[in-house]
C-alpha cells in the first residue's frame, strides 16, 4: 500500500459549484485500490515505515465505502503477517522493528479481516504473545512507550489498549489470573495529560492538540472511565475548546491558530462524538470543506483544496463525512 | 550508478534486498535505486549485528535521504553507545540534520536519548550548564523557523526538567517568543508549564499561579496580551485557567471583559472571548437575561459557526434560571 501523496489533487472550490459537490464513491474505491501499484515511485520506498499503518487506513476507507473486500484478504493478511517480529510485535514492513504503533495497526486490520483465527494457526498463542509485547512495554508511571526505546505518547497509550481490547485481552481472562496491564495506573495517567485549558497533550505539560484529545478520550473510553471522569461540566468545557477548532472556512484545526486539516475531522469530530457534541459543530460547513479537498477525477482527499492527495487524508476526510451523516457511508465508531 | 557495490570499503558486504515480495521493481528504477542499495547494505550489517564507524556512515546516509524511518535511528543511537562514540559530534551533526529536517520527530528523541547519556555516568564529566545552554540556544534558532513545532516543544520542556530550568531565564524566553507572535498556543503553553509545572509535575515546591504574587504577575501578563490582540483564544484561556485554578471569582474580570464587550454597545464587540466570559460573570450574578442575551449575541452574530453550543449555553440557563428564581 502507498502513502504516496497523489497522483491527484483536491478539488478547489472554484473549480466545482457549491451544489456539485459529492463523494465519488467508485473512484475513491478505484483510488484506494490503485496504491499497491505504485512501487516504481520513490515515495513508495520513502514511506515503507509506514507501510501497516497505511494498509489499515485503506482498509478503513473501504469499509466506510461499503467494499470491504475490495482489496485482496489474502494478501492483506500474507502480508501483516510478514511484519510480525520475534518479539509479539509487528514492524511497518517486513524487516522494520516492531513498535507499538504498527502492531495496534495489525491487530485492527486482523479484527476487521477477522484474522484472528488465522493468526492462531500459524502463529501458536499469536494473540497471547502479540498482548504480552504491549503489555511489557507499560511503564512505572501507567503510560506506554513505542517500542524498547521508551519513547512515550499518549498515542501508544490509546493504541495499547484499543489492541488489547479487540484481542479480549484487556482484562483478565479468569478470576485467579492477574491482568497483563494496570489499567487504572493508564487512566490515572491520561487525567495527569490534562492542561488548564481542558484539552490534552502526549504528556503531562504539553500543549492541547486535537489528535491527543481523541488518543486520551478513546482511552477512558475503552476504559470505561470517559463518563465518570469528565461529567457533564467536563464535556461541555472540553466540548467548547473542540468546537473552537472549526473555522469559517468550515474546516477544523488541531490547535489554536493553526491552519485547517482534513483529518482533524477525525481527530476532532469522533472526540465531539464520544462525548455527544458533534452537534456543535456545522456539520453542513465541515462536509462541504471536506469535499473541497477531494480529487472528483482520481480519487483521494487532500489536507486541504488544492494540496496532494494521500490515503492518511482520505480515510480520516470520509470518517468526518460519516460523523456529519453523508449518505452512502458506513457509520464509524468514535473509539 | 551503485554507491555501495563499487566501494571497497563495503566489498565484505553482500546486500539483502528488500524482502517485500513479488517481482523487484527497483533495479529498473534509476531515481530510487541510491536508496534501495543503501538500504539492502544496512539490512546486511544489521543481520551480522555489525557495530562499527562505516554503519555510522551508512546511517547517516540513509538519514539523510530518509529521516523519518525509525530502525535506522535505532540502530544508529545502539551503534554510537557501542562504539562509545563522541556524542558531541554527534549532537553537531544533529543540528544541521534538524534543520534540515524540521517536521521529523525521531531527531529529538535521538537527541534526548544523546544528551541524556552525556550527562548520565557513563561520561561524567560533562559541564552541564554548558551542555543545557547550547540545547536551548538551539531550540530558539529551531523557533525560528517555525515557533509551534511540537516535537522541538516537548524537548524543550524535557530541558526544563531534566535541568531544573525553572527560573526567570525560561520565563524571559516565553516573553520573546510571545513577543514575535501573541497567537502562539505553543508558547502561552510553554509559559504556563514554566509557572506551573514544578508545583503539578515535580511536587518539590513551588505554588504556581496558586502564589497571590505569581498570580497577580501572571493575571497582568495575560490582560497585557489581550489588551494587544482582543480576539486571540491563547491569552483568555490561560486567564480562565488561573481562574479555575486558583478558585479566584470570575466577577474579579468584569470590568476587564467590559473594555471588549458590553451589552450597551452591541456593535461595539472586539471580542467574542469576552463576550463568553461576560455570559459567565452573568451567570455567576444570577443574572439570566444578560446571560442570556450576551448568548444570543454569540450565535448570531459573533461566532454564528458554533451557534449549537452557545443555544446549549442558553438551555442551561433556562434550568438554572429558573431554579434561582
Amino acid at each position: 500500500m502507498s502513502l504516496a501523496a497523489g497522483p491527484g489533487r483536491g478539488g478547489g472550490a472554484d473549480t466545482q459549484l457549491p451544489d456539485e459537490l459529492a463523494l465519488v464513491v467508485e473512484k475513491q474505491v478505484a483510488y484506494i485500490q490503485s496504491l499497491d501499484k505504485r512501487r516504481d515511485e520513490l515515495e513508495y520506498h520513502l514511506t515503507e515505515h509506514l507501510r501497516i499503518s497505511g494498509v489499515y487506513w485503506g482498509l478503513t476507507a473501504l469499509h466506510l465505502l461499503r467494499h470491504p473486500d475490495a482489496l485482496p484478504r489474502d494478501g492483506v493478511l500474507d502480508f501483516v503477517f510478514s511484519c510480525l517480529r520475534p518479539n509479539g510485535g509487528f514492524g511497518a514492513a517486513p524487516g522494520h522493528d516492531a513498535h507499538m504503533l504498527y502492531t495496534v495497526s495489525a491487530v485492527q486490520i486482523l479484527a476487521m479481516t477477522g484474522g484472528f483465527e488465522e493468526l492462531e494457526t500459524r502463529f501458536p498463542n499469536g494473540k497471547m504473545r502479540i498482548a504480552k509485547f504491549i503489555a511489557d512495554l507499560q511503564q512505572p508511571n501507567g503510560t506506554f512507550a513505542g517500542d524498547e526505546w521508551g519513547e512515550t505518547d499518549t498515542r501508544f497509550l490509546y493504541g495499547a489498549l484499543n489492541a488489547l481490547s479487540l484481542l479480549r485481552l484487556l482484562h483478565s481472562q479468569r478470576t485467579d489470573e492477574p491482568p497483563l496491564i494496570n489499567v487504572s495506573a493508564a487512566t490515572a495517567y491520561i487525567k495527569a495529560c490534562q492542561n488548564f485549558d481542558g484539552g490534552f497533550g502526549v504528556a503531562p505539560g504539553r500543549e492541547s492538540h486535537s489528535g491527543q484529545v481523541f488518543t486520551c478520550l478513546a482511552a477512558l473510553s475503552i476504559a470505561g472511565e470517559l463518563d465518570s471522569y469528565l461529567g457533564e461540566e467536563g464535556k461541555d468545557r472540553l466540548g467548547a475548546w473542540l468546537s473552537e477548532r472549526q473555522l469559517p472556512s468550515g474546516g477544523l484545526n488541531g490547535r489554536p491558530e493553526k491552519l485547517v486539516d482534513s483529518c482533524y475531522s477525525w481527530w476532532v469530530g469522533s472526540s465531539l462524538a464520544m462525548i455527544g457534541r458533534f452537534h456543535w459543530i456545522d456539520q453542513k460547513k465541515l462536509t462541504r470543506f471536506i469535499l473541497q479537498c477531494q480529487d472528483p477525477e482520481q480519487g483521494g482527499f487532500a489536507d486541504r483544496p488544492g494540496d496532494m492527495v494521500d490515503v492518511f487524508h482520505t480515510v480520516f476526510a470520509l470518517t468526518g463525512l460519516s460523523f456529519a451523516g453523508y449518505p452512502e457511508l458506513d457509520e464509524v465508531d468514535p473509539a | 550508478m551503485p554507491k555501495y557495490a563499487d566501494d571497497p570499503t563495503w566489498a565484505d558486504i553482500v546486500p539483502l534486498p528488500t524482502d517485500e515480495g513479488g517481482p523487484n521493481p527497483l533495479a529498473a528504477i534509476a531515481y530510487s535505486d541510491d536508496y534501495s542499495e543503501t538500504m539492502s547494505y544496512l539490512r546486511a550489517v544489521m543481520a551480522a549485528k555489525e557495530h562499527s564507524p562505516r554503519v555510522l556512515d551508512l546511517t547517516e546516509d540513509l538519514i539523510d535521504m530518509n529521516p523519518a524511518h525509525y530502525t535506522v535511528w535505532l540502530y544508529r543511537a545502539e551503534t554510537l553507545f557501542a562504539l562509545h562514540s563522541d556524542l558531541r559530534a554527534e549532537l553537531e551533526w544533529l543540528n544541521e540534520t534538524a534543520l534540515a529536517h524540521q517536521k521529523n520527530y525521531q531527531i529529538w528523541h535521538h537527541r534526548n536519548l544523546i544528551v541524556d547519556r552525556l550527562c548520565g555516568e557513563e561520561q561524567g564529566v560533562v559541564d552541564e550548564e554548558g551542555l543545557w545552554k547550547a540545547e536551548c540556544e538551539f531550540v530558539e534558532q529551531m523557533f525560528e523557523r517555525d515557533a509551534k513545532n511540537y516535537h522541538v516543544w516537548s524537548y524543550r520542556q524535557w530541558l526544563v526538567r531534566r535541568f531544573g530550568l525553572w527560573g526567570p531565564v525560561e520565563l524571559e524566553f516565553t516573553e520573546r517568543m510571545l513577543a514575535r507572535d501573541l497567537r502562539n498556543n505553543s508558547a502561552w503553553n510553554h509559559r504556563w508549564f514554566v509557572v506551573n509545572g514544578r508545583a503539578e509535575m515535580e511536587g518539590d515546591g513551588g505554588l504556581g499561579v496558586e502564589d497571590p504574587e505569581v498570580r497577580a504577575r501572571e493575571v497582568k501578563f495575560a490582560m497585557e496580551a489581550v489588551a494587544k490582540t482582543p480576539q486571540n483564544q491563547s491569552p483568555w484561556n490561560y486567564l480562565r485557567g488561573i481562574v479555575r485554578k486558583t478558585g479566584m471569582s470570575l466577577g474579579h474580570l468584569k470590568g476587564f471583559a467590559e473594555q471588549y464587550a458590553s451589552l450597551k454597545e452591541p456593535d461595539e464587540v472586539r471580542s467574542s472571548f469576552a463576550l463568553d466570559l461576560l455570559a459567565e460573570v452573568y451567570v455567576e450574578e444570577k443574572k439570566a437575561k444578560e446571560a442570556g442575551e450576551v448568548l444570543d449575541l454569540l450565535a448570531t452574530r459573533y461566532d454564528p459557526i458554533r451557534k449549537h453550543y452557545w443555544q446549549y449555553r442558553k438551555g442551561l440557563l433556562g434550568v438554572e434560571g429558573a431554579a434561582a428564581a
